[in-house]
């Protein structure tokens, strides 16, 4: 696997939405070309930051109680 | 002659009463829907306030969706992915009834968007990307916001609710090639936003282009 090919799977490697084989060569095509590793490190660090940033939000305490009320106390 | 009378189909039998108080069926119902669905009242949340754009209508698109799919509980299937369903469910009540009320559908062509690749930028100053961690929470929701509905909603199921590309396939009626560009454009044009403004506000160096 060359660059390019390695580059085009990127987020579906980082989402791990590849077959075992692709991954696998991926992984060994990281293991041996380190500019390429360094930019999967740098997008898989991106979307860890994604997602620590956007899921502290929960839904109001007040909406849980309004939607239970509407369901089951008609 | 008289001509034969068809025979009467036997009437339908007499559904049974509807339960005055709670029956065990509702009962059962209850308890599974609190179980299988109230649980991702977190996730329909956030993904709702981020297509509203607002608490208040967010509340009420949720509220929405819970009592729709409750009504519709009995088309669940069981041990399937009950968050994809729900979202289903919030993302059609929101086109139907929310969009044109709040926000309008874009009328760019967001395949025309080719955002560059933020690394390409930093990997010499900071190829870590520990700029990244000084931009708070409310500036990433904040961008991701500003980001073409499509790419909006693509992003939010995958990297904040860690849908699977399937599974966006299926809440958002398109093809699995159709969620990877997409994610691949979305996730870039949000690098480049949040780049930008941690170059404005002074978190690196921004280059000399």
């Amino acid at each position: 696997m060359n660059c390019r090919e390695c580059k085009e799977h990127l987020y579906e490697y980082l989402d791990r939405e590849l077959t075992p084989e692709v991954e696998r060569d991926i992984r060994l095509h990281l293991e041996e070309c380190p500019p390429c590793g360094e930019q999967f490190d740098f997008e898989k660090l991106f979307l860890e930051f994604l997602k620590a940033r956007c899921r502290a939000q929960g839904a109001p305490p007040e909406l849980k109680r309004r939607i239970l009320n509407e369901l089951f106390d008609e | 002659m008289t001509p034969p009378i068809p025979p009467v189909p036997p009437a339908p039998p007499a559904p049974p009463a509807p339960p005055s108080g709670s029956s065990a069926a509702d009962a059962e119902k209850r308890a599974s829907f609190e179980r299988e669905a109230l649980v991702h009242l977190d996730s329909l949340y956030r993904v709702a306030l981020r297509l509203t754009g607002n608490a208040a209508e967010a509340d009420d698109l949720v509220q929405e969706t819970m009592l729709k799919a409750y009504r519709a509980w009995h088309q669940f299937e069981r041990g399937t992915n009950a968050k994809g369903w729900l979202l289903t469910i919030l993302r059609h009540a929101f086109i139907n009834e929310y969009r044109r009320r709040t926000r309008h559908p874009e009328t760019v062509d967001i395949d025309a968007i080719e955002p560059f690749s933020v690394f390409q930028e930093v990997q010499d100053d900071d190829p870590q990307g520990t700029f990244f961690d000084r931009i708070v929470d409310d500036e990433v929701l904040r961008a991701i916001d500003t980001l073409p509905e499509q790419f909006r909603e693509t992003v939010v199921l995958s990297d904040v609710e860690g849908l699977s590309y399937e599974e966006i396939a299926r809440v958002l009626g398109v093809p699995v090639g159709t969620v990877k560009s997409r994610l691949f454009r979305a996730r870039r044009l949000l690098q480049q936003k949040l780049y930008d403004y941690a170059v404005g506000m002074g978190y690196i160096k921004g280059s000399s282009k």
